[in-house]
């Protein structure tokens, strides 16, 4: 029992680790840039997605809808070279939150919107809303961020390189 | 006294010690403070650099190029049928909404017929949002073709053609622009050099575009919405159902004791003269 969990420390803690680490790192850019990407093409549909939410006002829909996929892009380049891991780490947890409480409180609310979470986005018809996967995914995303929260230090990163 | 100098020898070592201790986590601190730095500076260049450029790529929101007679404040709106009839009826629709589709297949002869009667004033709103939530570019490229067919003085007779060969929602035919061309041949004089190149350039990918913007900002959420002089009449107006035999007693309704409107050759899209459609335009505040 007892050698199982320092086992177990010594390989979260070992290279192991940090390989897994580069794996999730890598993982969570690939998915902050695919989000990112898809959603600068088109501004007016990005506005469009923020504004079905229906939670900002007017004011807040474009510069909200025209920043938020370049956020998503840098969060993508810094963890891509694992620079300020943990920050960044933490910065994009409190990002999923706030997508899964946007999608959760559309839910509440009744309206059916799709989360235009890797573009697209606005009103849909009732039977296409797919509140639960949206939500699930999201929570997937957040065990990435947490993982890294936990533990930033990960192979082929520039913190590790600094740190040396 | 070497008792006194070994201590003081000892202090000595023990605050180099110290010294480095405190310059290693000073260094430390710095580092991660630059990281920081970093970190914050990419994600605000960023995001300024991303809102700006979005901005000026969403500029202008008049569009530059409106089809021809088309109305509105903005001239974002096709104008159908004689403008000075006793009512009016705003249309949303998007190419590719199967609800727009079977409107259009049950209620087009009834809406010709009632137009041509000078009982009613068709305003379409050429939406496109059907592409961002299914992907493909039918919705955008259709309005497109129908923007083209307006210039060409055909808007009424290639927007019955099109919904009549309507595609599956999910199947993305529009987004060819070969079918909206073959399909416009249908429509006798319509297949025109200039129709075909109209098409082709997506020339008023613009003008569609901020018809769409128009569309967002306004409470409507979904194709089609229909308003009978302001009021909404799909799929019900009050506890009534829309049926074409309704929708006739409605408008006859509200035309009681009003003149009907100008009809005859021409009638038709486009409206006879653009002086005659802006007189029934609203003037902007």
């Amino acid at each position: 029992m007892v050698t199982s969990t320092t086992g177990l420390r010594r390989a979260v803690d070992g290279p192991a680790g940090q390989w897994f680490g580069l794996a999730v790192r890598l993982g969570l850019a690939v998915v902050w840039a695919w989000a990112g990407l898809a959603k600068v093409s088109d501004p007016a549909e990005a506005a469009q997605a923020v504004r079905a939410y229906e939670i900002l006002p007017e004011s807040l829909v474009k510069p909200v809808g025209y920043g938020l996929p370049f956020l998503e892009l840098a969060l993508a380049l810094l963890l891509f070279f694992g620079l300020g891991t943990r920050i960044v780490a933490v910065l994009s947890g409190l990002l999923l939150l706030t997508f899964i409480a946007g999608i959760t409180s559309a839910w509440a609310r009744g309206i059916s919107i799709d989360c235009g979470c890797f573009g697209g986005g606005g009103a849909v018809d009732a039977s296409q809303t797919e509140y639960l996967q949206e939500i699930l995914r999201d929570t997937g995303f957040l065990l990435l961020a947490a993982w890294l929260v936990y533990r930033p230090r990960t192979k082929l990163s520039a913190d590790a390189w600094l740190a040396t | 006294m070497s008792e006194k100098n070994r201590e003081g020898k000892r202090t000595a070592r023990e605050r180099l010690q110290e010294e480095r201790v405190a310059e290693e986590a000073r260094r430390k601190r710095n580092k991660k403070l630059a990281v920081i730095g970093v970190v914050v500076a990419v994600i605000a260049v960023g995001v300024t650099v991303g809102v700006v450029v979005q901005n000026q790529r969403s500029k202008p929101d008049t569009p530059v190029a409106a089809p021809a007679g088309a109305i509105g404040t903005k001239n974002l709106v096709i104008p159908d049928g004689p403008a000075n009839a006793p009512s009016t009826l705003v249309i949303y629709e998007d190419p590719r909404c199967p609800a727009c589709g079977s409107f259009e297949r049950e209620f087009a002869p009834t809406v010709d017929q009632l137009q041509d009667q000078g009982k009613v004033y068709n305003n379409y709103h050429l939406v496109s949002f059907i592409d961002r939530s299914l992907g493909g570019k039918g919705s955008k490229y259709g309005a497109n073709a129908l923007a083209c067919a307006q210039d060409a003085g055909k808007f009424r007779d290639y927007h019955d053609v099109l919904y009549k060969n309507q595609p599956d929602e999910t199947s993305d035919s529009f987004g060819n622009k070969a079918t909206l061309i073959s399909l416009a041949k249908q429509v006798p004089g319509l297949d025109t050099p200039k129709f075909e190149a109209c098409v082709n350039d997506n020339k008023y990918s613009g003008w569609v575009s901020a018809v769409q913007q128009d569309f967002d900002k306004s409470s409507y959420k979904s194709t089609p919405t229909i308003l009978l002089n302001g009021t909404p009449i799909y799929p019900k107006k009050g506890d009534e159902e829309i049926t074409p035999d309704n929708l006739v007693k409605w408008i006859n309704e509200a035309n009681a004791g009003k003149p009907l409107g100008t009809t005859g050759p021409g009638s038709a899209s486009p409206a006879p003269t653009s002086t005659a459609s802006e007189s029934n335009t609203p003037p902007s505040p």
